[in-house]
């Protein structure tokens, strides 16, 4: 009797099934026996689960739904576009309890603008205000002050102490409720002092853990001159409210921590979200009622978490740069307080290739910062065991999401195409490594190697 | 140069100097008495309503550290918190400052004496 086809296949299939599981039972024996639990100590390992997994007993969001760290923790149009329509981002479009005076859909997939409710919830229909969503990194060199901490756009986001602790909690009520009656233990439910706990501790391990040290030895000539303007307290001026291009000021007597400032981006003419005929209050920034006041955020990781201001009003970083030269911030008490020092009596002023200087300059500050986590990120993928693969492949795929980055915002204003080819290959190399088994370390080690090749085009430092 | 530091020294007083940082207001009404983070047990006075003058514009709470005076301002918060009854909280008045009621009062910063940023007021489980 001859044999099937099928049953020789199907007896292949067995034999080869078998050396996989037993294949895989070595393997995950091994992986038993060399992976340690995760540490419940661990506060920004515990922080994490809870950011990307904990939706509060809510209406599905988690607060990875509007700060994703695949799109460096923040939304914007694009990244939203490719999201299903089944995401909780979406809730307001298909949870009927919150189809109305929870979000503006036109908004939010247009604009990345998310719905808050910043002067009270007595009137839903009128009294909101819509605002982009910040990215949370660096927050250890931007949140403090000596007024206390700032938190979101208007630098009191969070109820409570006010802090970057207490934020998650005002998160939650706003954003995660099953219906706008937000009666805790019904609709949602709130955070414990120890998801605070961790949960702040996550927040304050992302990005970069201190400031700058401006000015850096750069090589490019335009994004070399862009430092002079931008350092340059009587041109750029950039440097009073930005301190080594992050979130603090200091004018002269001393580093004054995160401030509040009235710079005018609320009298902007033709704004996106005006255009389009939908209400959009206008947004009165600090306190109840507003005083007209916003948050500074750092600029070193501004070129790739546009669009820009509170409002995603402008959606590139050289006509975010550009808006200090118009009316709107000449005009504003920001403008006007800079005019009355200026000995010309300027608030700012830069030319159009000034601008593109000064905007060169950032691209090239978020190019080195995104290096800089992805080597850190291609050494950890390739310091890791065989029973930490997966997390080992999360690693290696996160440096290939900065490096596509870092290439994004040198590309887009054509700056520094041997660096691009350098990082170019770096994605290659730590994409091969992400899916190989055997060669992951050499591969990973490879790509660091691009990455250094790549920074050395950009900055003389190592 | 000492003019032009002086210069930008009011600039930062101008700007943001005299900005006082406190917590979003807007959430903090749904979140209920002894709930608040960072305030609750720590910074917030929390007890029982002992009293209330309206003329004066103040209250008097009871709590196991004793009784203690606190002045309301019209721009005093006054926050219903119905959780118990599974209801949304809800902005009050004077009016529901009722005596017995358990209240949480955050103190509004740099004041010489006691005065009350917002005051939160636990409405029971039966009542509606």
């Amino acid at each position: 009797m001859g044999t099937q086809p099928g049953q020789i296949r199907r007896s292949r299939n067995e034999s080869s099934l078998a050396v996989t599981c037993a294949l895989a039972g070595a393997l995950s024996a091994l992986a038993a026996c060399t992976a340690p639990p995760p540490s419940p100590a661990d506060p920004v390992t515990r922080g994490k689960a809870i950011f990307f997994n904990e939706t509060f007993n809510g209406n599905g969001r988690t607060c990875g739904t509007c700060h994703p760290e695949r799109n460096n923790f923040t939304v914007d149009p694009a990244f939203i576009a490719t999201l299903p329509p089944t995401d909780p981002l979406f809730v307001a479009e298909f949870n009927p309890a919150l189809g109305k005076n929870f979000e503006n859909s036109k908004l939010m997939r247009q604009f990345g603008l998310i719905l808050e409710n910043l002067d009270g919830f007595d009137d839903l229909e009128k009294k909101f205000v819509m605002r982009g969503v910040p990215h949370v990194l660096a927050q250890r060199t931007s949140v403090n002050s000596s007024q206390g901490p700032r938190t979101g756009w208007s630098g009191d986001g969070a109820p409570g102490d006010g802090s970057l602790r207490s934020f998650a909690t005002g998160a939650v009520i706003q954003h995660f409720t099953k219906t706008l009656n937000r009666v805790p233990g019904v609709d949602f439910r709130l955070p414990t002092d120890a998801e605070l706990d961790a949960l702040e501790a996550f927040m304050l391990s992302l990005g970069r853990q201190q400031d700058l040290a401006l000015p850096l030895a750069l090589k490019g000539t335009v994004a070399k001159r862009g430092q002079v303007i931008f350092l340059d307290n009587g041109l750029g001026k950039c440097n009073l409210c930005h301190v080594n291009a992050g979130a603090t000021a200091n004018f002269g007597a001393g580093n004054l921590g995160n401030a509040n400032f009235n710079t005018g981006v609320e009298n902007l003419p033709d704004q996106p979200a005006d255009l389009t005929g939908e209400l959009n209050p206008p947004d009165d920034g600090f306190g109840r009622p507003g005083d007209g006041t916003f948050n500074t955020p750092p600029l070193v990781e501004a070129a790739d978490t546009g669009p820009f201001f509170h409002n995603n009003a402008i959606e590139t970083i050289e006509g975010a740069v550009a808006f200090y030269n118009g009316d709107a911030f000449n005009k504003s008490p920001s403008g006007l307080a800079l005019a009355k020092i200026d000995p010309r009596g300027v608030g700012i002023r830069l030319d159009a290739t000034q601008v593109v200087a000064v905007a060169a300059f950032l691209r090239v500050l978020n190019a080195l910062e995104n290096i800089r986590q992805s080597i850190e990120l291609l050494e950890a993928g390739a310091g890791k065991g065989f029973a930490d693969r997966k997390e080992a492949r999360e690693l290696l795929k996160r440096a290939v999401s900065e490096t596509q980055d870092s290439i994004k915002v040198l590309d887009g204003a054509g700056l520094h195409p041997e660096a691009v080819a350098h990082l170019q290959e770096a994605s290659k190399l730590a994409r091969k490594a992400a899916r190989s088994f055997f060669r992951r370390d050499a591969l990973a080690r490879q790509a660091i190697d691009e990455q250094r090749k790549a920074r050395a085009q950009l900055t003389e430092a190592p | 140069m000492l003019n032009r530091y002086l210069g930008l020294a009011i600039l930062f007083v101008t700007l943001g100097g005299a900005l006082g940082a406190h917590g979003q207001e807007a959430t903090e009404i749904y979140i209920p008495v002894g709930q608040s983070p960072g305030l609750s047990g720590k910074s917030s006075l929390m007890g029982t309503l002992d009293s209330v003058d309206t003329g004066k514009r103040i209250v008097t709470v009871s709590s196991p550290s004793g009784a203690r005076t606190v002045a309301f301002t019209e721009r005093t918060s006054i926050w219903l918190d119905r959780s118990l009854q599974k209801q949304p909280n809800r902005s009050g008045a004077i009016a529901d400052l009722q005596q017995g009621r358990k209240i949480e009062i955050k103190l509004r910063k740099g004041e010489p004496r006691p005065v009350a940023e917002w005051i939160k007021v636990q409405i029971p489980g039966a009542e509606r």
